[in-house]
């Protein structure tokens, strides 16, 4: 709202004397203005202990088809069983299709999403093992799933490498590769509009363990961080880590000291350039795009890329409430932060 | 007979008759809402407009008061102020219904002079924004900031109006000629401000909710307002009033129409400041006196040759001034955008009506002695006249 008279003070006034100028001009006559300069800004702030960004109330899950404080350690090891040749085989069925998603008390957005969910299923195997993909397209879109990894080019998902490069509405496909190399990999979809469709929901985490397995933690945990652009103008409107805003905030994970945690973190946010991980009060050591068992960094603040991934390993001394944070503070406050509540 | 034979028909057939349109009107639509009449109404996405009224921030608070002005009721969701989400709570309720109003409260802890953006979010992910230019504690109505507007309505209506009626003395001293040239200059000046006032109406309109029809408001504000005053006018002329008191409604007119303007122009100052759009330094009110000195000079002109009283003339530069008092006060206190656009329509309306006064003043002055030359430069010297001095706060 604007209404300026033919007076038209803000042209003349502009914003930098403020309205404060105004009631003190009145008050004193032509000295106000300078009075007011001179004086300390007077902070008109009421710093409640609990006046912190957030959202009330909560989502409904079960409408939503998913919750994240179960994503948060649900792995997908698909249906096994062993080639001829002795080969492990995990097959895997992944249903694309669109689905209205309440990503905020309120707010309904009309996801593109694998298996009904956002991310999609953490799929979970180990290095050389046979990957066969049933993937059906269920929504009105075109769509496919481009895997990060190393495999033929018919299979990678990308629309002009095959039939698998563009699946049709009511179409289906088999990916199918072998497993490699080990580490922490993702999936989207790579049909084009690309930012649109990875932005509408259709990707998850993919994780290859290495043949021998890592060494064994208390808690293994996926962390898929990601946004919405709920109004479509190419600029995300929320962020998120496996898809609810807050979710952690709001229901903190809980941990014990000493408790060995390992989380599996892939950056798949559209539209934004990086994004980022923070720990409170304490350090983890880092495994990028964990292909390799050795850390190479010993930090408390990471940064990724879109669809860059890796591994962090830590565990608490002392117990208490612990942020987790994209330390991008924008993320942060529009849902991109979460609890550890630990416990003796 | 023929006489018995129509009033008979006028109470039966013709009721009747007169129905009847009514009644297959009331069919039409029930089929047309019923069937949707072969036409495909779904909308692919959801229409929603909601307009911002006005906001209140007080230590740690901020209300927004919004109006539903999209066709159909919309439900508020979520908040974002300067890219953080903040929790709302919305009252009476966050389901708004058509042309309903509703304030969203948020307890957030923002800065004295600082800027914010507000994006308030509907279920179907339409957003809104909301722009606080510089925050800073909107005047609550009590007894001291309503001193502060009486004192703004006082420097630019009040002051300035009595200022110019202080001229009455020395003025009446001209001569026939002098005096219509002032007439013509107060028609000039009533035409600037007309103008100034329909610009400021349309602007206002832009703002008012949609379903409110702004620039029909103005047409009826406008014509409403000039033929009324023109029928008073003219009934005045038939009851035989003579002259000098038909000089001295003029001047009552010229006051009124003058004091509606300057009520349109407390209104848009109150609710400037409010938003923290306004420095009034001490410059400004200087120039504001100079301005609206000649709106004094104005309600005079038609009575110079009379001698109205000392009330008379009291009362007159009351009514010319202080309505921009009122004027802050509304705009400071309970602005809203579709009561400025009725108030700025009156005023347009009215300032054109005492122009078309004036000029039958004129003509009847210049009856016996026509001077082309003298209106011609008074009313030009009018114009230029605000025009000039609006240099000064432009």
């Amino acid at each position: 709202m604007k209404p300026i008279s033919r007076r038209d003070f803000l042209k003349f006034g502009g914003l930098t004397l403020a309205g404060a100028a105004g009631a003190t001009a009145l008050g004193h006559s032509a000295g106000g203005a300078s009075e007011v300069a001179a004086k300390p800004l007077k902070p008109q702030m009421q710093h409640g202990d609990d006046l912190i960004p957030g959202i009330d109330g909560e989502v409904d899950h079960e409408a939503n088809g998913f919750n994240p404080t179960e994503i948060l350690t649900d792995f997908d090891y698909g249906e096994v069983s062993a080639l001829p040749n002795g080969q492990t085989l995990r097959e895997f069925r992944i249903v694309a299709a669109n689905r209205n998603i309440e990503v905020l008390p309120g707010i309904g957005f009309p996801a593109w999403t694998y298996n009904g969910r956002i991310p999609g299923p953490t799929i979970r195997c180990t290095e050389g093992d046979r990957i066969r993909i049933n993937f059906i397209n269920g929504s009105d879109h075109p769509h496919s799933i481009h895997f990060h990894g190393i495999h033929a080019g018919a299979m990678d998902g990308v629309p002009g490498t095959g039939p698998g490069g563009s699946v049709a509405p009511g179409g289906t496909f088999v990916y199918e590769f072998d497993a490699e190399p080990f580490g922490l990999h993702l999936y989207h979809c790579h049909v084009f509009p690309l930012a649109r469709h990875i932005a509408k929901g259709l990707y998850g985490a993919f994780i290859i363990d290495p043949a021998g397995g890592r060494p064994p933690v208390d808690h293994e945990m996926v962390m898929v961080m990601s946004g919405f652009d709920v109004d479509f103008d190419d600029a995300n409107d929320f962020y998120a880590v496996n898809g609810i805003p807050f979710h952690y905030q709001n229901h903190p994970i809980p941990l014990k000291t000493g408790e060995t945690v390992r989380i599996y973190l892939v950056n798949i946010l559209e539209f934004d350039l990086i994004n980022s991980f923070h720990l409170h009060a304490n350090f983890f050591n880092y495994y990028p795009t964990g292909t390799s068992l050795t850390p190479i960094e010993y930090t408390d603040t990471i940064m990724q890329t879109q669809a860059q991934r890796g591994i962090l390993e830590f565990s608490y001394k002392h117990p208490g409430m612990y942020m987790f944070h994209a330390h991008n503070t924008e993320f942060a406050e529009l849902g991109w932060t979460g609890m550890f509540e630990v416990t003796e | 007979m023929t006489e018995q034979t129509t009033k008979s028909r006028f109470t039966f057939r013709t009721l009747v008759l007169l129905l009847l349109p009514i009644v297959a009107l009331v069919g039409v639509i029930f089929l047309f809402l019923s069937t949707g009449g072969g036409l495909d109404f779904q909308s692919v996405a959801p229409i929603e407009d909601l307009t911002v009224e006005r906001y209140e921030l007080s230590p740690g608070h901020i209300d927004i008061y919004v109006r539903n002005s999209g066709p159909e009721d919309l439900t508020l969701a979520q908040a974002i102020i300067n890219e953080a989400i903040w929790p709302i709570e919305v009252t009476p309720n966050a389901t708004v219904p058509r042309l309903g109003r509703a304030t969203v409260h948020i307890d957030y802890p923002w800065s004295y002079g600082e800027a914010y953006g507000i994006t308030l979010f509907t279920t179907n992910a339409i957003a809104f924004d909301v722009e606080i230019p510089v925050a800073f504690n909107t005047p609550e109505p009590n007894s001291k900031t309503f001193w502060s507007f009486a004192l703004i309505g006082l420097y630019v209506g009040v002051i300035p109006v009595f200022l110019g009626i202080f001229w009455f003395p020395v003025l009446r001293q001209l001569g026939r000629r002098w005096m219509v040239f002032l007439m013509a200059v107060t028609a000039g000046l009533l035409i600037f401000l007309g103008l100034d006032t329909l610009v400021e109406a349309l602007e206002a309109a832009a703002e008012a909710p949609g379903p409110f029809q702004g620039i029909g408001l103005i047409g009826i504000g406008a014509v409403a307002t000039f033929l009324l005053l023109d029928a008073l006018s003219r009934k005045q002329v038939n009851t035989g009033s003579d002259e000098t008191a038909r000089r001295l409604s003029l001047a009552y007119m010229i006051a009124l129409g003058i004091g509606i303007h300057n009520l349109g122009e407390g209104l848009a100052i109150g609710a400037a400041y409010n938003v923290g759009e306004i420095a009034l330094g001490a410059f400004l009110v200087v120039g504001f006196i100079i301005q609206n000195i000649t709106e004094g000079l104005g309600i005079i002109a038609p009575v110079l040759r009379d001698r109205p009283g000392i009330s008379s003339l009291i009362w007159m530069g009351l009514l010319g001034g202080a309505p921009a008092i009122l004027g802050a006060w509304i705009g400071g206190f309970a602005p809203s955008p579709t009561l400025a656009v009725l108030f700025l329509a009156i005023g347009t309306g009215a300032i054109f009506e005492v122009v078309y006064e004036i000029a039958k003043l004129i003509q009847k002055d210049t009856g016996k002695q026509a001077m082309p030359l003298t209106i011609f430069s008074g009313v030009l010297a009018g114009m230029l006249l605000l025009w000039v001095t609006g240099l000064l706060i432009k």
